[in-house]
């Protein structure tokens, strides 16, 4: 009897395939043989968060504009799974792909996983989040974080007119791209506005916004009565952050800059709780990285750094074009 | 009906088949798995890259660290248990040696050290499912998010990253699916897996400490009235199976080169769906560590499968989620024909 069962499932497997040949062809921006399609395996650090749904519409963009070139995505299955994620660069470097654009989730252990692609003659290129070394890669392409921090800065810093006391909540030991966010911000502020007062500059908020929202009440108890600035990093940092401003009734009132949109972060930002969103632009992350990766494949010299760009959205200028589609990026299915 | 359903306690030749039935079932199926998705990839007009060596590495070094831990989950869940917190575990003996490496210490240290921590946690394990009479499933519930706290307060909730040079060459050749010497074929990882499943396989069937871990699986009380030492039995089960769990954290440590407080949240439930795809019961008495390792095997070759014909992760997930379901059936249903 468990034959039957066995062939049953050995029915479903093969249905299963068949229907993946169908969607990888149909996947394929050209049909017509003649030149060899480039496969391009593109490795982000998620799949689920909107963020990277934008990173994976510029990918496939660069894939349609380029012509003969298949974008393959895959992530780790379990979100921050660095092992999952080297398996994954593993398993293309099997399949023997032409590229892999990768955002790494740590930047040593990946290294290894990227140098053996480079052994089998596959090309790297690192978007979002750096690699420790970066001499084993095409390209890096990202946002330029330190500068996403300065800019905070003076957002705050002409709002206060160059006095005042402000408050920076920092994200997560070890995060090297808020990390850099946070140097700049804090440089930027020491050097250009002297007259204004770090309340607070070495709390963590951990990773998610509650334990942000937790750390941040605990802060506002202790300097409510005299904080006028506040910088928090990233997404879950910001909407924890706020909420903490709203229930101590100090949003609006506080001049709040935080990072990096979300539904709730633009309500926010056009009833003035925040008055400034630093924004990535995650769509010409993954477009830069694909183009980069092909040029390079076709033999053409590229640069090593690409900086994507980071601009402050506000209360004034949220309905301006440009800042609209950085607020609501385009995302794949 | 309450005799011991022990291999060992059959005659040789009846042991001999039944062997190779609870063996053969799971080996079928990972044949098909591999044999459906060689078929599909190389009908691809660029495939042909799945039925190959350079992929066969892969597939046994990406389950390495999942077939280790389950060895000892094997023989947890024949004794009637289960433990939860074989993933935390894992990431807190890998974040154990990366900080002794980081101190500076010799590897030799830091991997005993990595390794003790394991069976340290599977005797607490033990201990608290024997003394506080509660059953395995709470226990291994608390003590998963105890040793995933402590993993953090070790570790400060970041990383802990020993330089270059503090990290051993072995260690990093231990699962790099680049073999150094070509005639070994795996690294070493992979074959050192293949003789710890050896040594279990061989301890569970031809040990008195083998039957008497069936025997408490099967029907404890019985076991209990044939004066066998059922706690201290438990006890050592969760304890030996606590090393295979230091093992895989050290694997784990040597494919990433940092401990990671978080990276071995969730990865409890592979290694428990190993055992049971590989015929193991969750009610205990029954499992075979060749059948636990086809189990890792399968879901490996279906992730790599699935990369090769370009699916996306939902599609691996969901084969995977029906291979566990159908793997249960036909066993049940064989063994319902076995039943007298």
């Amino acid at each position: 009897m468990h034959r039957y069962a066995l062939s049953g499932l050995l029915i479903l497997l093969v249905a299963a395939c068949d229907r993946a040949g169908e969607s990888a062809s149909s996947l394929r921006t050209d049909a017509h043989s003649g030149n060899k399609t480039l496969r391009i395996a593109v490795i982000p650090k998620g799949t689920t968060h909107v963020f990277w749904k934008s990173v994976h519409a510029g990918a496939l963009k660069a894939a349609q504009e380029l012509g003969r070139v298949e974008i393959q995505w895959k992530g780790a299955l379990l979100e921050n799974d660095r092992e999952g994620q080297i398996n994954v660069v593993q398993d293309f470097v099997a399949q023997a792909v032409d590229g892999i654009v990768l955002a790494p989730l740590d930047s040593t252990a990946l290294v290894p996983a990227v140098v053996q692609a480079r052994e089998a003659g596959i090309p790297t290129v690192i978007f979002d989040s750096g690699l420790a070394d970066e001499s084993v890669t095409v390209s890096y392409v990202a946002t330029d974080n330190y500068n996403g921090g300065a800019i905070a800065a003076r957002e705050i810093g002409n709002r206060l007119d160059g006095k005042g006391n402000v408050i920076l909540l920092r994200y997560n030991v070890g995060s090297e791209s808020t990390e850099q966010r946070e140097r700049g911000f804090l440089e930027t502020m020491r050097k250009e506005f002297p007259g204004i007062k770090m309340l607070s500059d070495d709390q963590y908020s951990g990773t998610t916004p509650l334990e942000a929202q937790n750390k941040a009440l605990e802060l506002c108890n202790q300097f409510g009565d005299k904080l006028d600035g506040f910088f928090s990093v990233c997404e879950p940092n910001t909407m924890g952050v706020l909420g903490a401003l709203e229930q101590e009734g100090l949003a609006g009132k506080v001049k709040f800059v935080g990072f990096d949109p979300g539904p709730q972060l633009v309500q926010a930002l056009a009833d003035k709780k925040i008055h400034g969103l630093v924004l990535q632009d995650p769509v010409a992350m993954g477009y830069e990285s694909v183009k980069t990766l092909v040029a390079h494949l076709r033999g053409e010299k590229v640069q090593k750094r690409i900086p994507t760009g980071e601009i402050m959205a506000t209360p004034e200028n949220m309905n301006d074009p440009q800042i609209k589609k950085l607020l609501d990026p385009e995302q794949a299915n | 009906m309450t005799s011991f359903d022990t291999p060992a306690a059959l005659p040789l030749a009846q042991r001999g088949t039944q062997l190779l039935r609870t063996a053969l079932g799971p080996f079928v199926a990972l044949v098909l798995v591999v044999g459906v998705f060689a078929v599909a990839d190389n009908l691809q007009e660029d495939g042909g890259h799945f039925a190959t060596l350079k992929n066969a590495q892969n597939v046994f070094v990406h389950s390495a660290t999942v077939a280790v831990a389950a060895l000892g989950m094997t023989m947890i869940i024949i004794s009637g248990g289960i433990d939860l917190s074989a993933g935390t575990t894992m990431a807190l003996c890998a974040i154990v040696l990366a900080w002794f490496l980081r101190e500076g210490y010799p590897p030799s240290v830091a991997v005993t050290a990595g390794l003790g921590t394991g069976c340290l946690a599977g005797f607490v394990n033990g201990t608290l499912i024997s003394l506080l009479r509660v059953v395995p499933f709470i226990v291994t519930l608390g003590t998963m998010t105890i040793y995933l706290g402590l993993g953090k307060m070790i570790s400060h909730s970041t990383m802990v990253r020993p330089l270059p040079a503090q990290i051993p060459a072995w260690m990093h050749e231990l699962l790099s699916p680049r073999v150094q010497q070509e005639w070994m074929v795996f690294p070493p990882g992979v074959w050192l897996l293949l003789a710890l499943a050896v040594t279990v396989s061989a301890m569970l069937r031809y040990t008195v400490f083998g039957r008497h871990v069936f025997a408490i699986g099967s029907n404890e009380s019985t076991a209990r009235l044939c004066g066998i030492h059922v706690p201290f039995t438990r006890i050592a089960v969760y304890t030996i199976a606590g090393f295979f769990v230091g093992v895989a954290g050290l694997y784990q440590f040597a494919r990433l080169t940092i401990g990671d407080p978080t990276s071995g949240t969730g990865k409890e439930l592979p290694v428990i769906a190993a055992v049971v795809i590989g015929g193991g019961s969750l009610s205990g008495g029954r499992g075979s560590i060749v059948g636990t390792l086809t189990g890792a095997l399968i879901m490996q070759v279906i992730s790599s499968g699935c990369t090769s014909l370009k699916q996306p992760n939902h599609i691996q997930e969901i084969i995977v989620g029906v291979i566990i379901v159908a793997a249960v059936t036909i066993d049940q249903i064989r063994q319902r024909r076995l039943a007298p």
